[in-house]
């Protein structure tokens, strides 16, 4: 419903702001990483959103990075070591946890005097971690789950899809057939390396030949430093005449969280977020280690007002 | 060295040993951030568990090293050149600095109490101990164990607890890697409901391929109480040396983030102290000489062990 708003936009060119990070600014926030923390810290996470929409971006994303089932099945032997040995909700937790990220996220946009622009994106990464693309599952079990997964965000209210942080074409094909049967948008984010490849090392030209049957609204780069955003963006471009666009991280991966760095303040990222619009791409918002003010920062700066 | 003198020779006169219990689930049931395994934002609680365990009488306590190795952090990125430019700064280096300082801390409470126990450098699978199917390459398993052992060799501990291997093939290197630093060396074997490695191996190959490194005790754990009980029937079946046992308590609660390991446990409240060591004393009537607790136990439960033992072994003058 939401959604018509952005691709209405998009169908214009016109640019449309993701929001920033969401796992990340938790912690800024001083909310542990622990879990997803719907439950015990609901107006944290709320407000995150809020800061989201009032900086100016068009799609919230959910707080529900890697939230599916395989998410707790993966820490066991099988489903029968889970069933003997594990806490007693962890088959339907994911889908717990997905119902409340869903519903807080909408909690935010409807309080915003922009409440009709603004879309409610569902973010999914892989199933297995999204740096591993070695554990990438079978195709039957990535077909089986994505579309258990889809639905449920679909049941809890999500305007489109955002299958971000993928690291194999054959994983986002996966998903992608999963939200077309369910009938849902869906946009596609890859974590490219450093040289204009997916983090695989799968060629990009092969991944939107993989894709563009399927149709995704967009096909996005995600989740690595700026300048390799950037070039993946550039080689993307070179292959894609679709909505394309990209969202960086910003500081490094210090596991269990974040590590926050000054290497690029909103207006720098600004600066940097104008080369992947001067090449074409049109969707723009922040990853991991991004805050409300980079989106500030961006719907300010890359935004031409359309209409006086 | 001379900790673990103590620890054999009472052994040898078939005594039973008291290991701690849980150091994971305990630290954060005190309420500590589980970044860098509580060690960056608390110390200090890191060696209060340990203190607490110690004055609860535990004979051997055992590091907080558990799933701590290079691969902990290699594991969450690509390749080394992809952790090097998106990870934090040091991260190669982190396993390390987290180890000695994981000895030091045992240490540390050793010294303040004036008990001499043996202090046990934890090693675990190399991947998630629940996971046999991710177990690495024989080449990798050698030098990621080697590389751990000889950190916690070198860092002070007084024997080597190689715990919850999940498949014999990483127990075996894992035990030659430990054997290598010259240190005694306890293995211990995860299992399932059906006494069997969590693998799907059985103990009886386990102890067969495992024999002739010569680990000095042989046990199980980290299965539920009951599941322990019938793991060390099996065990000390196929097994005439020294064999022993912990369990877990309540239910593995991992968390919805997989950024690393989390040692969460919920519903342990359904085992207070005085149920599980009705258990333990099972345990002791099968053959155990070696008994403690894994994730879930507090100083309570080895409290409750201690009293149990008292009771059945006077303490010589």
């Amino acid at each position: 419903m939401s959604y018509q708003a952005v691709r209405q936009r998009l169908e214009r060119g016109e640019i449309v702001i993701l929001d920033g990070a969401i796992g990340s600014e938790m912690l800024r926030r001083g909310v542990t990483w622990e879990g997803h923390k719907g439950e015990s810290h609901p107006d944290a996470i709320r407000s995150i959103h809020a800061d989201y929409v009032t900086a100016g971006a068009d799609v919230l994303s959910t707080n529900t990075f890697q939230l599916a089932r395989r998410s707790f099945l993966g820490h066991f032997c099988n489903e029968e070591h889970m069933h003997h040995i594990g806490a007693p909700d962890l088959d339907t937790r994911a889908s717990t946890l997905i119902h409340d990220a869903v519903k807080l996220v909408r909690e935010a946009r409807d309080a915003s005097p922009r409440k009709n622009e603004v879309a409610i994106a569902g973010a999914m990464t892989t199933l297995e971690w999204c740096f591993r693309p070695d554990l990438t599952p079978s195709t039957d079990a990535m077909r089986a789950e994505y579309r258990e997964t889809v639905q449920a965000f679909v049941d809890a209210g999500v305007d489109l899809m955002l299958f971000e942080t993928f690291n194999r074409w054959l994983e986002a094909q996966m998903a992608l057939e999963a939200a077309n049967e369910i009938g849902i948008p869906a946009w596609v984010a890859f974590v490219p390396d450093w040289e204009g490849h997916l983090l695989s090392g799968e060629s990009i030209a092969t991944m939107v030949e993989k894709l563009q049957p399927l149709h995704p609204d967009a096909i996005l780069m995600n989740c690595a430093p700026p300048p390799d955003i950037t070039r993946a963006l550039a080689e993307l471009r070179r292959h894609y005449q679709g909505r394309t666009g990209g969202y960086a991280h910003v500081g490094r991966f210090d596991p269990p969280d974040w590590k926050f760095t000054d290497e690029y303040p909103p207006d720098e990222y600004l600066e940097v977020a104008r080369k992947w619009v001067e090449g074409g791409s049109t969707v723009i918002g922040g990853c991991c280690g991004t805050t409300p003010m980079h989106i500030q920062a961006l719907r300010e700066g890359l935004l031409q007002p359309t209409r006086t | 060295m001379r900790a673990y003198e103590r620890v054999r020779e009472s052994l040898k006169q078939g005594r039973t040993i008291l290991l701690d219990g849980g150091v994971g689930t305990e630290i954060l049931r005190r309420g500590v951030y589980w970044r860098c395994h509580g060690m960056e934002q608390k110390p200090e609680a890191v060696e209060a568990v340990h203190s607490d365990y110690i004055a609860a009488g535990a004979d051997v306590i055992t590091t907080n090293t558990f799933q701590l190795t290079r691969r902990s952090y290699l594991n969450l990125y690509y390749s080394l050149d992809h952790m090097r430019r998106i990870g934090a700064p040091g991260l190669e280096h982190r396993a390390a600095e987290l180890t000695a300082q994981a000895v030091a801390l045992a240490q540390k409470a050793r010294t303040k109490s004036k008990r001499e126990v043996a202090i046990a450098g934890s090693v675990s699978p190399l991947n998630h101990c629940y996971r046999p199917d991710l177990v690495r390459p024989d080449d990798e398993l050698r030098s990621g164990h080697a590389e751990t052992t000889a950190q916690l060799a070198k860092a002070g501990v007084d024997l080597i607890l190689l715990e919850t291997m999940n498949t014999i093939r990483e127990a075996r290197v894992a035990c030659e890697a430990a054997r290598d630093t010259g240190l005694p060396v306890w293995l211990s074997f995860v299992v399932g409901a059906d006494a069997r490695l969590l693998s799907g191996e059985a103990l009886a190959d386990a102890v067969r391929a495992v024999e002739p490194l010569e680990p000095e005790v042989v046990l199980v754990n980290c299965g539920p109480p009951e599941d322990i009980t019938a793991a060390l029937t099996e065990l000390r079946r196929h097994r005439k040396g020294l064999v022993g046992a912990y369990a877990h308590i309540g239910k593995y609660n991992p968390p919805s983030w997989k950024a690393g390991f989390y040692p969460g446990f919920s519903h342990t409240e359904a085992w207070p102290p005085a149920r599980y060591a009705a258990v333990v004393e099972q345990w002791l009537e099968g053959g155990a000489q070696v008994v403690g607790g894994c994730c879930g136990t507090t100083p309570d439960h080895i409290r409750a062990l201690h009293s149990l033992l008292a009771d059945r072994q006077p303490i010589p003058a």
